[in-house]
């Protein structure tokens, strides 16, 4: 195992919408809203699955730049994908 | 390999049934197997059965009479039913014995499965964040598939509305009324592009079969038997894009299914083109047109001009999941893979009623895919 440091930018491999809330071991925070979640590439290294900020269909698209950025939710602060 | 067949088939209707097991449906659907088949339960030397959420198959001989036959549980999925045939299809060839049972049965809640991340060897913060979903991973490898082969959602709904055409034409089905192509894009999304009614939902139900090796159809006169030419059974490669999975390697190996089907057509010695009826995993509407073309029984990016012009119906040029498949019976996770084959011994025998293809079908294919990576095939022949 080998620790590597991925780039902050990557593209939009691929994605769907969350449209119902999950049930557990999701944590809710406050009511549910639909949220987008999606693969990025790092070219030359992999792609990493995870939220993404935007969760508007309309304004997704594969092939978007994205960047990395923080993501607070209850039990953790995680990373998710933004459009930029 | 050496004949086996299916002398019988049964299933328990799918859909909800409050106040009844899934272990009494696992043992209605056996009951109607050895009834088709003409032998008593007692005259089966071994059994293979699973589900997921529904008990342990084994204890069905609490039901069905405690002979001492050796009954082993399987548990693998949605390919549950199709792994538990191929393992009933080694030890009748291995020649151990001569005939034996299989049987899949499941009752799930309502709504969308749930999962823990720990049974998945992942970390407790990956369902936190809501990304232990298994329709993400069908919205997101279909999301990527449309792109890459030039497919629309009105091919997603068409899927759909065969599907449900296609149920209600089935006595054991679970969605039996028609639905048109506006109903099916304008219900809710739930995983972009896949809205509502492209989406399998968790059920219940119950299918068996009784399978033996072809000798034994010299004391069975009056069995009708479906020949079993092929039953392949495959795991995932490296780099395979499978459900839960937080990371993939940027060259993407074939799935699973690709390994099976192929496994199968060289096994039965016979293509794709050769096949009069198949059933393929239908989860949600895009699962059937990737497993289609991962099976090899079409081109990728060919499913668009296939629905379009009705190919895939019972009346058309290679009808695919004539009983609704999954959209229209439910997932009963451990039942399905058994309810394909159910449909295509209908079919082989002409006993499939209202929903009969035409033609006196002779060769039929199932195929079934399961989480995180498992599928499992099958080529029938009358």
């Amino acid at each position: 195992m080998v620790r590597e440091l991925l780039p902050r930018r990557g593209t939009l491999w691929t994605w769907t919408t969350q449209g119902f809330e999950p049930k557990p071991p999701y944590v809710p925070d406050g009511a549910f809203s639909p949220f987008a979640v999606g693969y990025v590439e790092f070219p030359g290294y992999l792609r990493v699955e995870g939220r993404l900020t935007e969760s508007d269909p309309e304004r997704l698209r594969i092939g978007m730049d994205v960047e990395v950025v923080t993501l607070k939710r209850p039990t953790c602060v995680t990373y998710a994908f933004a459009p930029v | 390999m050496t004949d086996i067949a299916i002398i019988g088939a049964g299933v328990h209707p799918f859909g909800r049934h409050e106040g009844t097991t899934a272990l009494a449906m696992g043992a209605h659907a056996v009951r109607a197997a050895l009834a088709d088949a003409g032998l008593r339960w007692d005259e089966i030397e071994f059994a293979y059965g699973g589900s997921e959420d529904g008990g342990n198959a084994d204890t069905l001989v609490s039901e069905l009479g405690p002979t001492g036959l050796p009954f082993t549980n399987v548990k693998n999925g949605c390919a549950t039913g199709g792994s538990s045939l191929v393992a009933a299809v080694r030890a009748l060839q291995s020649g151990a014995y001569e005939v034996g049972v299989v049987v899949g049965f499941d009752k799930h809640a309502r709504g969308a499965f749930e999962n823990d991340p720990a049974d998945w060897s992942l970390p407790a913060w990956y369902g936190e964040d809501g990304l232990m979903v298994t329709t993400q991973f069908f919205g997101m490898k279909l999301q990527r598939y449309m792109h890459d082969h030039g497919l629309t959602a009105t091919t997603l709904a068409q899927v759909a509305e065969k599907a449900f055409q296609n149920g209600a034409l089935t006595p054991h089905a679970w969605r039996r009324t028609p639905l048109t192509i506006e109903q099916i894009l304008g219900s809710p999304m739930l995983a972009h592009p896949l809205t509502q009614y492209m989406l399998c939902s968790p059920g219940e139900g119950a299918a068996a079969v009784v399978v033996c090796r072809g000798e034994v159809l010299e004391r069975l006169p009056d069995a009708r038997p479906i020949w079993l030419r092929a039953a392949s059974f495959r795991t995932r490669r490296p780099g395979s894009f499978e459900v839960f999975s937080p990371s993939l390697e940027l060259e993407i190996a074939p799935s699973p299914t690709v390994d099976a089907a192929r496994e199968a057509f060289e096994l039965a010695g016979v293509a794709p083109a050769d096949l009069d009826v198949v059933e393929v995993q239908d989860t949600e509407s895009g699962a059937e047109l990737i497993h289609l073309a991962e099976c090899g029984l079409c081109e990728h990016g060919e499913q668009a001009e296939l629905y379009a012009t009705g190919a895939t119906r019972i009346d058309g040029r290679l009808p695919v999941n004539t009983d609704g498949g999954c959209l229209a019976n439910g997932e009963p996770v451990g039942a399905s893979g058994l309810r394909q084959v159910y449909e295509i011994v209908a079919q082989l025998r002409g006993e499939a009623g209202e929903r009969q293809v035409p033609g006196e079908p002779r060769l039929g294919f199932t195929h079934v895919y399961g989480a995180p990576g498992v599928s499992a095939c099958t080529v029938l022949a009358r």
